[in-house]
């Protein structure tokens, strides 16, 4: 199929414990093309752990194991390091949840923006004009000052937006996004949103966009996976989840508080063993 | 005149020499056994207002009183037995090497309690967790459990205040359920009264009776929860909020 971006064929993930090998991740499949795609689930669902093995990043002595990992055309399970590299940021990158982990604490924001903006811009004036271009489109209100700052010097959802400008700056095939937006405000996540958007539908990126909050991913992507305890259990059309089979899924939307009101106490999640099955 | 008043609160902070005024001229009024929100971005002073009334934050101007006690400099011990706190990410506000027993003990010992066996007993109970959590560490604890800890610590001296910076936001939403079910049963049992800071509206609205929407540290606007309800919002900024709590629209 020419429109797949990404196809992923019964992905499992495995660490090594004292009781053998616990897979957290159990046959995931889904295909990817030029669209955005949301993966859902709480903490220990396994969502995150599906988004790094796509980049081969799933931490030793974890072991990621696929049927089929197809990107572009070229098969990932068996990529040495140096495909890796071609690929990483410059095809494929990702954003991490923790601003605070993912950016060099001993070198300026600006400095880890022009390396990213190295790659495609002839000269130095060029990757700085870029770099604090990309500042600007993610929404940072005086960008000279963060361009100079230290990530210590930053709030959790500059940092964040930092994080973003980053990896947008290479112009990605594919975005691997994990709760890319959870640390910021809303009006600003509306703005990042926005931005992720804009990609998709004029670059043709493809998005993988991995977050716990259901409303979002709800209302922003394409096509939503919903996993639980390792396993997608229902795969919805964004614009149906609302009316989501599973009793999980709509065990999610049923917890939420709401604005206009709902009951109280707030239902909260009764759990089935068959669920993890 | 309420429980806690703070009328024209401003709090200054001198970093680097350059001074960063997180508040501005904030005032509000909580009542006994309210609940009372406060919403804003992340940087709008709203937990600085919090961090100024337990007295951890350099007030600039302003006044706070308290029952109608002015609150001002160190806070004597019995302050805190009226005040408690509960922080945000349940990961970083627990020690990783005490035990939830040592934990409990700690402001139980504090204030001079001698009965501390049965009421870290009772507290656990109280949050839900029971005896079996009494000799855990907090890596032992998922964030949930976790947070059930910070908010018995909390209760443990049985306060009438509790303030609350963003108690559910670490966690995941079908935790989140069960703990704001916790915080409001507890409100009903003990007649506490809170002060709910959040960046989540949906929480606030359900929480709380009565909110103030902040934004580059200054109040923007005090709302009901049914105003909030009917999305009766006079500024522009509580406006915005509103739409885009909604989740997102494309332009």
């Amino acid at each position: 199929m020419s429109g797949a971006l990404l196809t992923v064929d019964n992905l499992r993930i495995s660490f090594p414990t004292r009781q053998g090998r616990a897979e957290v991740v159990r046959g995931v499949s889904f295909t990817l093309g030029r669209e955005r795609l949301g993966i859902v689930g709480e903490s220990g669902s396994g969502k995150s752990q599906t988004g790094r093995a796509i980049l081969g990043l799933t931490p030793p002595p974890g072991r990621a194991e696929a049927d089929t990992l197809r990107f572009d055309g070229r098969d990932l399970r068996h990529a040495t390091a140096a495909d890796w590299r071609s690929l990483r940021g410059r095809r494929i990158s990702m954003v991490m949840q923790d601003p605070k982990f993912s950016l060099n604490p001993v070198m300026s924001i600006g400095r880890q923006l022009m390396e990213a903006a190295a790659r495609t811009a002839s000269s130095r004036t060029e990757a700085r004009a870029k770099a604090l271009a990309m500042l600007e489109a993610v929404q940072i209100r005086d960008p000279e000052r963060v361009f100079h700052a230290y990530p210590h010097e930053l709030s959790g959802g500059m940092g964040q937006r930092v994080m973003i400008a980053m990896m947008l700056i290479p112009e990605p095939d594919l975005l691997i996004a994990d709760e890319p937006t959870s640390a910021l405000d809303v009006t600003v996540q509306i703005e990042v949103l926005r931005i992720l958007d804009a990609l998709v539908k004029e670059r043709g990126m493809g998005l993988i966009f991995i977050s716990h909050d259901l409303r979002l991913v709800s209302s922003f992507c394409d096509r939503v996976l919903v996993m639980y305890a390792g396993r997608v259990v229902e795969e919805v059309k964004a614009s149906d989840l609302m009316q989501a089979k599973h009793p999980y899924t709509q065990g999610l939307f049923r917890c939420l508080p709401r604005i206009e009101g709902g009951t109280r106490p707030l239902p909260t999640l009764q759990r089935d063993a068959e669920w993890a099955r | 005149m309420g429980l806690i008043d703070v009328s024209g609160l401003s709090v200054t902070f001198i970093a680097a020499g350059r001074r960063v005024r997180a508040v501005r001229d904030v005032s509000f009024s909580v009542g006994r056994g309210e609940s009372y929100g406060i919403v804003g971005e992340s940087g709008s002073g709203k937990s600085t207002v919090l961090r100024a009334l337990v007295g951890l934050a350099p007030v600039s101007g302003g006044q706070m009183t308290m029952d109608g006690a002015a609150l001002q400099g160190a806070r004597p011990a019995a302050f805190y037995r009226k005040v408690q706190m509960v922080f945000q990410d349940p990961y970083a506000s627990l020690h990783p090497r005490h035990t939830v027993d040592r934990v409990l003990s700690e402001p139980l010992a504090i204030h001079g309690f001698t009965d501390r066996d049965a009421r870290i007993a009772r507290a656990l109970d109280d949050v839900g967790l029971g005896q079996g959590f009494r000799f855990r560490y907090p890596h032992q604890l998922s964030g949930g459990q976790r947070q059930r800890v910070a908010i018995a610590r909390a209760i443990i001296l049985e306060p009438e205040v509790l303030l609350l910076d963003e108690p559910t936001s670490a966690l995941d939403a079908s935790i989140q359920a069960e703990v704001l079910n916790l915080l409001d049963r507890l409100r009903g049992e003990r007649g506490l009264t809170y002060v709910l800071v959040s960046h989540d509206l949906a929480v606030v609205a359900h929480m709380c009776e009565r909110l103030l929407v902040m934004q580059h540290g200054r109040a923007v606007e005090e709302m009901t929860r049914e105003s909030l309800r009917a999305q009766a919002a006079t500024q522009d900024y509580t406006r915005a909020l509103l739409t885009a709590s909604e989740g997102y629209r494309p332009a």
